[in-house]
């Protein structure tokens, strides 16, 4: 199991969300977040903003269902063709078990 | 070192919390989160409970009921020692089990390394 973390544009979210439904993985953990990339920010006129507000999104998915879920996550949450910086990133990390509580399998 | 992820019912962390002190987990992080499971959410009881109202029109039980609503949770964050894994999932399943969809996950993961940061040491020693 493999659990990706997606920091992705707060005005993606919708259309990321619906799509990740329609393409069968409607199970996923949101939660709003700051944060600065390579770029250290932005910069809008005078004012330097180096905390960005950006939302991720958090699901575990079985190994074979990674690259389906980078995919969508990847083309819903990019602005254009032109890829703009600020469209967040994705992680994924190992996960060695999950439970689910009402029933307390040992599975996904 | 071990990480475990649990998305619990909001209503459930004072209860959780107390167990896991008395299981001696004193230390955890936590925070609110939003998110949807496996099933869709019946919201035909919601539908119900409105329905019994004069007020609010069908319609309006319809545009709230659909879409991909996302549910409050709470999201806990543990580090422990391998062996003392089993014993905290256990902890927070037997606490947290109702028995309905919506009880939550757990998420277990590896840490490669814990520092703290008041002293700087590392490894096992720091959790």
């Amino acid at each position: 199991m493999l659990m990706i973390r997606a920091i992705i544009r707060p005005d993606k979210v919708g259309i990321v969300l619906s799509e990740l439904s329609d393409g069968g993985f409607p199970a996923v953990t949101k939660m709003d977040v700051m944060g600065r990339g390579k770029q250290k920010g932005v910069k809008v006129g005078d004012v330097f903003y180096d905390e960005i507000p950006k939302e991720m999104l958090m699901m575990v998915v079985n190994d074979e269902d990674k690259d389906d879920v980078v995919k969508i996550i990847i083309k819903n949450a990019k602005t254009g063709q032109k890829a703009a910086f600020g469209d967040g990133k994705i992680f994924i990390s190992p996960v060695l078990e999950a439970y689910t509580i009402s029933s307390g399998d040992n599975q996904l | 070192m071990t990480e475990v992820m649990a998305i619990i019912r909001m209503d459930m962390i004072s209860k959780t919390k107390e167990a896991l002190l008395k299981a001696n987990f004193p230390a955890l992080s936590c925070m609110k989160v939003l998110g949807r499971g496996k099933k869709k959410v019946d919201f035909s009881l919601i539908e119900n409970m409105l329905s019994g109202n004069d007020f609010t029109s069908p319609t309006i039980a319809e545009a709230f009921s659909e879409g991909h609503r996302l549910i409050p949770k709470r999201l806990l964050s543990i580090v422990v020692k391998d062996d003392e894994v089993k014993n905290l999932v256990d902890v927070i399943i037997a606490i947290n089990q109702k028995g309905s969809p919506g009880d939550g996950k757990i998420f277990v993961m590896p840490v490669i390394e814990t520092i703290r940061v008041r002293t700087g040491e590392s490894g096992e020693l720091a959790l």
